[in-house]
């Protein structure tokens, strides 16, 4: 295991910035998810990381040590597709014994090291099966279990669940979570899912365009996203326009007591959906549309003056319907202003 | 608006049996004269409508023997022959197809689109490459090099094909970066993780281009001067010199060739079906 | 001025320089990529070179050679034969109606056929593939073996003919005569263009058909509006490869000898002579024909490349 650092990392891609000038770290044992939309520089990042694309400018250390122009079969890195990519011209076992095999274990111990992976990962009865004939689960596992026989000083996993569906994703989700607290692998995890990386990543990257909009514990990012773009991409987000003054902030359709926020004359204001309390409170808004999102029903209100409002539902869900005049308030202890 | 009401019914009544004629009438035309070959090649003559004179082995012992005239030679020899310079050929498609057809599937550069035309079709018919040989490599013709060099090159593109085939159902990039990132140096990738993978198609394409490599006619009349001659010349020899029975005979043992290559490959193609899934 | 296109000419050595020392000596993972494909493409190139694009070059030469037996001197001498004389115009005008004449029927048979293999459920239909199939590993000789058994002397078909109309079979025959040619060409040529059209009509969306069946199009109006569209591409491609084929029969035509075509006449020279300088020039004209028809008929259509 390693710590692992980005210092001002660039790559262009002939006339494309795909990773503008990054930097990151990763410490040792911790598992850092970088999220963003498709095309935001992610993947490339991932691949710089593992030695699959070069640099254009900045470099990239394993435990202070430039790999930048180490070329990947010699960083011992683990890494794993959303495909798996396994070898069919293998078994199982031939599968998870191939990395040390590469760096000249002895074929009892790299079996027997094999055999203990495929135990932790409850596979261990696959060992002589033709990787074709698992099922998805199971090659995901093998997967797993391949890149992680080479002790790698770091694992990479790209986009390990997408295209599973939400119940098997659950599942997997805690299952990996718990394996990587207990191996205690330094983790890169990169998936387009916001909600994957926040339940099980240490921090989080948000990264946009090529470059790292912020840094953050989950928690930070989803309570005090620093822009528009991370409010919005992560979770759901009320961007709303007030004046901070004296302790008060004025969204104009209402005013609250807001202790602790800057005081601003025109401030973008972060609210999450679960910060409107519903039943009572001093704003009406009228329901446009219902969104039933699984556990959580969301509803877009309307006020007077035509904002509109994304809310949650928890409680009150079987008593509202379209065409309600909502009574709203505001839970000002998460307000969140964005910095300009 | 009523024409059109009728030729559509005419089409919905007699369409399908109009094509499925067409069908019957092609499975004859292609079938009907190799079966009467195998047939005739165990008859003792067939002067009149349909032969007879079953079952004599007069004609495959002719062949297979060989005679002394007309066919002078036997089979056996201009098989082996063949089958050697075919294989021979199949060895150099091995060792340029496999690596080509994975540089087009698996990366994308400059000039890929070109390349691709050119591993794919075949550059010049037998006829014309036998020209280009018979002053270029006047001295390989003797000796069977030029045949192997030159159908090498002609039959390369049923190599790359069935290759690629094969490399269209894996997913080379993952592939190739999962091993690479396992500590595995790219040629050991290539050899030890692609190449195997690929397996169906390698066998597929080895097979079908030894096959038609045997039994490459165009190129092989050109170049080939003199010594033993390779399988399809014996069989030109056999089918304008020999006796009719004689060339049906000879021809038999080129079908049975084919045969024997088709359940080959109908077992390698099944296989890799089943390992597919 | 001079010495800017010094520095000029030295900054594309110095360019050249480094693309050769990184494919050499790669630093970035670009480069040993760059070095990988040209490692997998070196062993194809090396034979393209040495077996097709050098003899094809020399051919090339020698078809301006002035001396019979060594490449010496220029001459126009053999192509203006070939423009000239109303002896090879009569060959090049025969080859191409006859290739243009088996590739159109040969297409014409094998759509129906491709489509009653892709729509329709019939018995044994891996048995009919194979037979199907089987003439493509035939070379031309045994194709010309084929028509003399069903349409030679004592052939099947003449003799069943013979015995309908009470005609002599030695009149019957034809497999000697154009017409007897025509389908050994076939025989080569329809399997041939089954390959490729199968291959189109596997990706045929056939809910666009069903689609226009329920809109009360009859199966032929579907064919028409809605499967043609569709496969024109590989009808095309098929076309252009299926014409190349013909234009390249030799073996069969060597057999059955019924129709003076050029491959057959380069051969002649050959034979009759070893008039190797014409002989180059004519196959020089062929290849030159051939490729500049394929290379023009992909651009333009862009048809799938396959064989």
């Amino acid at each position: 295991m390693s710590d692992v650092k980005l210092q001002n990392v660039t790559k262009r891609f002939d006339s494309t910035l795909a990773v503008d000038d990054v930097s990151l770290e990763i410490g040792d044992g911790e598992v850092l998810g970088i999220v963003g939309p498709s095309g935001c520089g992610k993947t490339t990042s991932l691949r710089l990381v593992a030695g699959f694309e070069t640099a254009t400018d900045g470099s990239i250390l394993y435990d202070g040590e430039d790999v930048t122009h180490v070329p990947p079969e010699n960083r011992n890195v683990g890494l794993v597709f959303q495909s798996y990519a396994l070898f069919n011209n293998m078994t199982v076992l031939g599968n998870v014994t191939f990395g040390p095999k590469m760096q000249g274990v002895g074929k009892a111990e790299r079996r027997e090291r094999a055999q203990e992976l495929l135990d932790l990962l409850d596979i261990g009865e696959l060992a002589d099966r033709d990787p074709q004939t698992l099922s998805g689960g199971q090659q995901r596992r093998v997967g797993l279990a391949r890149a992680l026989a080479i002790e790698p000083r770091i694992l990479l996993l790209d986009e390990p669940m997408t295209g599973l569906d939400a119940k098997l994703k659950q599942t997997l989700r805690q299952e990996l979570g718990d394996l990587l607290d207990e191996l205690g692998v330094t983790t890169l995890y990169v998936t387009h899912d916001q909600e994957q990386a926040m339940s099980m990543c240490d921090r989080i990257a948000v990264m946009n365009e090529g470059v790292v909009e912020q840094v953050g514990t989950p928690s930070e990012v989803y309570e005090s996203p620093e822009n528009e773009f991370v409010a919005n991409f992560v979770g759901t987000s009320n961007l709303l326009q007030g004046t901070i003054r004296d302790g008060r902030v004025d969204f104009g359709f209402t005013e609250l007591d807001a202790e602790g926020l800057p005081e601003r004359d025109d401030a973008t204001i972060a609210v999450r959906p679960d910060d409107f309390t519903v039943g009572e409170g001093p704003i009406t808004a009228e329901v446009q549309n219902l969104f039933y999102l699984g556990e959580k029903v969301q509803a877009l209100a309307t006020l007077d003056d035509g904002t509109e409002l994304t809310l949650e539902l928890d409680r009150h869900r079987d008593s509202v319907s379209v065409g309600d005049a909502l009574a709203l308030d505001i839970d000002a202890t998460h307000l969140h202003v964005i910095r300009q | 608006m009523g024409s059109r009401f009728e030729s559509g019914s005419l089409s919905a009544r007699y369409g399908r049996q109009f094509v499925t004629l067409v069908l019957a009438a092609t499975l004859v035309f292609l079938a009907l004269p190799v079966v009467l070959t195998f047939v005739s090649s165990f008859a003792g003559e067939w002067v009149g409508a349909l032969p007879s004179g079953f079952v004599t082995l007069e004609n495959w012992n002719d062949v297979i023997v060989g005679t002394g005239v007309g066919a002078d030679a036997s089979v056996g020899s201009s098989l082996a022959y063949s089958a050697g310079l075919a294989l021979a050929g199949v060895l150099i498609n091995l060792i340029v197809g496999v690596p080509i057809a994975y540089a087009v599937a698996r990366y994308e550069f400059w000039g890929r689109d070109w390349v691709n035309v050119f591993a794919i079709l075949p550059l010049a018919p037998g006829i014309i490459l036998g020209i280009a040989f018979l002053r270029t490599y006047p001295d390989l013709s003797t000796s069977g090099i030029a045949l192997v060099i030159g159908y090498s090159l002609l039959k390369a593109p049923y190599m790359v094909m069935a290759v690629q085939s094969s490399f269209q159902s894996m997913d080379l990039q993952q592939i190739e970066e999962s091993a690479r990132s396992l500590g595995a140096s790219w040629p050991r990738t290539f050899l030890t993780v692609i190449v195997p993978n690929a397996k169906a198609g390698i066998i597929a394409g080895s097979i079908i281009s030894w096959t038609l490599a045997a039994a490459e006619f165009n190129f092989s009349y050109i170049v080939y001067s003199r010594g033993t001659p390779p399988l399809s010349i014996f069989l030109f020899n056999n089918i304008t010199n020999a006796s009719f029975l004689n060339a049906a005979a000879a021809v038999s043992v080129f079908f049975l060739l084919i045969a024997l290559v088709t359940i080959s490959l109908q077992i390698v193609g099944n296989r890799g079906a089943v390992r597919r899934l | 001025m001079g010495a800017d296109a010094d520095v000029a000419g030295r900054g594309v050595l110095a360019r050249i320089g480094g693309t050769l020392s990184s494919l050499v000596f790669p630093v970035s993972e670009r480069q040993r990529e760059r070095r990988r494909i040209v490692v997998l493409c070196l062993p194809f190139l090396a034979l393209l070179a040495f077996s097709g694009v050098f003899p094809l070059t020399e051919m090339f030469r020698i078809s301006f050679s002035e001396a019979r037996l060594t490449t010496e001197g220029f001459t126009l001498e053999y192509y203006r034969q070939l423009v000239v004389d109303p002896y090879y115009r009569t060959i090049a005008v025969n080859t191409l109606w006859f290739a243009a004449a088996t590739t159109v029927a040969s297409i014409a048979v094998a759509v129906p056929v491709a489509h009653s293999l892709e729509k329709y459920d019939l018995p044994g239909k891996s048995v009919m593939l194979t037979v199907l199939s089987f003439p493509n590993s035939l070379p031309g000789i045994v194709a010309a073996f084929m028509i003399i058994v069903l349409f030679g002397n004592t052939g099947i078909i003449t003799n069943f003919i013979a015995a309908l109309s009470g005609q002599s079979p030695i009149d019957l025959a034809i497999a000697t005569s154009v017409l007897g040619l025509f389908f050994a060409y076939l025989y080569s040529m329809i399997p041939r263009a089954l390959l490729l059209l199968r291959g189109t009509y596997a990706e045929v969306n056939t809910d666009a058909e069903e689609a226009a069946r329920s809109l009360g199009a009859s199966p032929l109006k579907t064919f028409w509006y809605v499967t043609l569209p569709q496969i024109k591409p590989g009808l095309i491609g098929a076309f252009v490869l299926v014409f190349r084929t013909a234009l390249a029969i030799f073996g069969t035509i060597l057999i059955l000898k019924s129709l003076l075509v050029w491959t057959l006449q380069i051969d002649r020279e050959i034979a009759q002579g070893f008039n190797i300088a014409q002989a180059s020039a004519m196959a020089t004209v062929w290849f030159v024909f051939v490729f500049a028809f394929t290379l023009l008929a992909l651009k333009y259509t862009s048809a799938e490349v396959s064989i």
